[in-house]
């Protein structure tokens, strides 16, 4: 128990059990998919001093009424699935598990457009839109796992963003609690993009409404590269085809695909394509022309029978750190023409020891996942110089005109980096509007001070820590 | 033979290769309770804590508590993109649970019940078969006799009045068949499903060696089981604990029926009218990877009209009856079965089939709490219908 007596009665008042602040719940709720070394608890007091299980809008109107008299920093969580700890908490506070949230499907098919709750896993999302005829548009590569409130607030991308684009571009209407307790409902394109990567730091979203496609049929080929250079001009030239969703891979990320399962890729740079085909005249075509495209330009055709099956693999990128204790990962988005740098320039990083995946995310941007992975647990000291050198080389992407994936708690202070200067100063004075105690997740978008060193950012800490360790 | 401390497997060292990439959160309790302490992962989580000293203390309610909330469906393991051995992993910290005086009294009352009277329901031996009588079948000469397959009827059938139809039935479909087959009567002990599922493998081994004893003296080389749970006690733990000895051959009913219908010991004869939908038990779905012989039988049903559910084979959902939940919390099993129960409404189906008693009795259940018109049934019982002569 870390919270004031007052504010403790006041949470157990509102929310009976579904406020619980045991040790263990708070250890549960201080992590996502990155476990944090010991060592960042210098910088970041990531447990919470409780959490709050939300079952309807209501509690978080509750949960900012306390929170606010309290000066309580309300943290928002749903799947905890990403690794830049947007829903860590910074300087504690009372964290908000959106799961429990009443689920909602409202389908309209005359809009082709579908309203769902936050917290809806985008594999229970397709599967209800599957059983009416429908699909999402694009989806994350966590599909199992991630929620639609937890990819939006991220402004997350993904599979079939290439033909459709990301979040922001599948979400036409959100409803937001805001800070100050209100419920809203934004459907304009310039609150939007706000929202859209502001990692719950302007308010909760509980609803949200998204563009949903008819469910045609995919169908893929797969071509390989000899070099990054190559890749990119293969990349480019695909650009023509109508493609629903491009997936690449390094060298090293095909050898480790091969060694975990019965395929035998060539261990070269591989792409594998999927279109959506609506009949069999509509395949031959695609066919002849990825050929032709493929042929042109510096690659080679892979037979079909290496690429069996391989779109199952598409979500399930962690399954080839089977028997890992220790792994890392970043994930960045890069302009087209420079990724071929930027690949050459974390396998050098790394010493060829790196696996590389990426997604086209959109015709001139590829978004980028690597990681290491250790076979044994390694020390806290070890895992924070790791992390620091994954910190460098992420931060190196801004050079070639790319970014962070998405901002959290870690690339807080890329926000200018990846939406520019005026939406940077737009969020700021929509921030300082509705929330003035700051309470709505701290320590995220917009670089949070240090608590042992207040002069300093921890952007600032991270980038200079990076230098020296990294 | 082997002993069941061969089962073990080191769960701290399969709590840390967890990559906590949340695909296990397709639990079916995990997402009626939502609490991360109740994810796999959160559970793997505290694993880690429950042998790091500065917490174990702290750590053995919560963690006990989320284990026994657990209906052991295997979908976590079997979403697992690293592949880890979940279920065992639940089975040893419920064995923790056991060893540490965590067990809930009515956990405890079933346990002694099995270990007493070698049934889950405490009753005596002599009324294994009083389902017969109550059907109108005489057994007398099929009780301990020699024969190469035994029908393993199970404490379910043979003890809950609502079940008796899957015993009655399946043994008509064996008569029908002219297989030659033998029941063990009151040396019929529970195959140790609960047990086993439980943790308790000391005395899950004992039932098992009797069983085993039993089947042998009477030349039994074939054991036919109308119980998921039964089937895969037979299947996957018995090789297990008794090792190479065990060297009788398992068959779910589904499976017989469907080699007999082929060989055409049996004949499928009446139309079943209505619209039939399959619910996939979980112990035989995801346990034992058996999904295609009972969709094989329906489909020879004549003019069959079927349909899948819209979660079916291995990502079936789980009815919310298995692990002992029903036991541990009732309403937690209620709240899951709701999911699968608006499944079935959404196939329109007049019939919902399943191959386990625990899943017809729990869909039973929902489909009743809901007030909708929907049948619940074995699958022995629909073969029984079309196969009987109309009179």
């Amino acid at each position: 128990m870390t919270l004031k007596t007052r504010a403790r009665s006041k949470f157990s008042r509102a929310f009976g059990n579904n406020f619980q602040d045991t040790l263990i719940i708070r250890l549960l709720y201080s992590r996502d998919i990155v476990a944090l070394p010991s060592i960042t608890k210098l910088v970041v007091s990531n447990i919470p001093d409780g959490v709050v299980l939300i079952k309807e809008i209501d509690d978080i109107v509750k949960v900012f009424q306390i929170a606010n008299d309290e000066k309580i920093p309300v943290i928002p969580r749903l799947g905890g699935t990403s690794g830049f700890g947007g829903c860590l908490p910074y300087k504690k506070g009372v964290v908000i598990d959106l799961k429990g949230l009443k689920q909602e499907f409202l389908i309209d098919p005359g809009d082709l457009s579908v309203t769902v709750s936050s917290p809806y896993v985008f594999s229970d999302l397709q599967r209800s839109l599957n059983m009416q005829g429908f699909s999402l548009c694009s989806y994350p590569s966590s599909l199992y796992s991630g929620t639609i409130g937890g990819w939006f607030a991220q402004d997350g991308s993904g599979i079939g963003a290439l033909k459709y684009g990301g979040s922001l571009d599948q979400v036409k209407e959100i409803e937001v609690v805001l800070p100050t307790g209100e419920i809203k409902n934004f459907s304009d394109e310039d609150k939007l993009s706000l929202f859209a990567g502001s990692q719950g730091t302007l308010g909760i979203i509980t609803k949200l409404k998204l563009s949903v496609k008819f469910n045609t049929p995919l169908s893929y080929k797969a071509c390989t590269y000899d070099s990054a250079k190559d890749l990119v001009v293969g990349l480019k030239s695909l650009n023509n085809l109508d493609i629903f969703s491009i997936w690449v891979m390094n060298p090293k990320q095909v050898a480790l695909l091969n060694s975990t399962s019965d395929y035998a890729l060539p261990e070269r740079y591989l792409v594998i394509v999927s279109k959506e085909v609506n009949y069999k005249e509509e395949e031959s075509e695609f066919y002849a022309n990825f050929n032709q495209t493929i042929r042109e330009n510096k690659g080679q055709i892979l037979d079909d029978r290496y690429i069996k099956d391989i779109w199952k693999h598409r979500f399930r990128t962690f399954s080839l750190l089977k028997n890992t204790k220790t792994f890392l990962f970043g994930e960045a988005i890069i302009p087209i023409d420079k990724s071929d740098q930027y690949i050459k320039k974390i396998e050098t990083f790394f010493n060829n020891q790196i696996q590389i995946e990426g997604t086209m995310i959109s015709p001139e941007k590829l978004s980028l996942l690597y990681f290491v992975k250790e076979k044994d647990e390694i020390s806290d000291i070890k895992t924070a110089m790791l992390f620091m050198k994954f910190y460098k080389i992420m931060k190196k992407v801004v050079k070639y005109k790319g970014h962070p994936y998405t901002t959290g708690l870690w690339f807080s202070g890329y926000y200018k980096h990846i939406y520019g200067n005026e939406q940077l100063l737009s969020y700021k004075a929509y921030k300082k509007s509705i929330d003035p105690k700051k309470i709505c997740n701290p320590g995220k978008v917009i670089s949070p001070r240090l608590k042992i060193f207040p002069l300093m950012k921890l952007k600032t800490a991270l980038k200079l820590a990076s230098e020296v360790i990294g | 033979m082997n002993s069941a401390h061969l089962l073990k497997v080191d769960i701290l060292e399969i709590a840390q290769k967890c990559v906590y990439c949340g695909y296990c959160s397709v639990c079916p309790t995990f997402k009626e309770l939502n609490w991360e302490s109740n994810h796999p992962r959160g559970i793997l989580e505290q694993v880690k804590m429950y042998f790091n000293e500065k917490y174990t203390k702290d750590v053995s309610k919560s963690l006990f508590d989320a284990i026994f909330s657990c209906t052991m469906c295997k979908a976590c393991e079997n979403i697992c993109i690293v592949d880890l051995p979940l279920l065992q992993v639940w089975e040893q910290i419920r064995q923790e649970a056991f060893r540490r005086g965590r067990w809930s009294s009515d956990l405890l009352s079933i346990y002694d019940k099995v270990k007493a009277t070698h049934n889950i329901f405490g009753l005596p031996h002599n009324d294994r078969l009083d389902w017969a009588e109550l059907c109108g079948i005489n057994l007398s000469r099929r009780i301990k006799r020699k024969a190469p397959v035994a029908f393993f009827i199970g404490c379910q059938a043979s003890y809950s009045g609502k079940m008796a139809g899957i015993a009655e039935s399946m043994v008509k479909i064996l008569r029908k068949a002219r297989v030659n087959f033998t029941v063990l009567g009151d040396e019929e002990w529970c195959c140790g499903a609960p047990i086993f599922l439980g943790g308790g493998y000391t005395v899950g081994t004992s039932l098992a060696k009797h069983n085993y004893e039993e089947l042998k003296k009477l030349g039994v080389k074939k054991i036919v089981s109308t119980c998921a749970g039964c089937y895969r006690s037979f299947k996957i733990v018995y090789p297990k604990i008794l090792g190479d000895d065990w060297d009788i051959e398992v068959v779910h009913a589904s499976e017989l029926i469907d080699e007999l219908v082929d060989k055409k010991k049996i004949k499928l004869l009446n139309t079943i009218d209505e619209k039939i939908t399959y619910k996939d038990p979980c112990e035989l779905v995801r346990h034992c990877g058996l999904s295609e012989a009972p969709r094989s039988i329906i489909k020879k049903f004549p003019n069959v009209r079927y349909e899948e559910l819209p979660s079916n084979r291995e990502e079936a959902l789980c009815c919310g009856g298995g692990g002992l939940l029903k036991i541990n919390n009732p309403k937690l099993v209620s709240e899951v079965n709701t999911k699968l129960v608006s499944e079935i409404e959404y196939t329109e189906a007049d019939i919902v089939v399943s191959c386990c008693p625990l899943c017809v009795d729990t869909i039973q259940q929902g489909v009743k709490e809901k007030k909708l018109g929907i049948k619940v049934l074995d699958l022995v019982e629909l073969v029984k219908m079309s196969m009987e002569v109309k009179k």
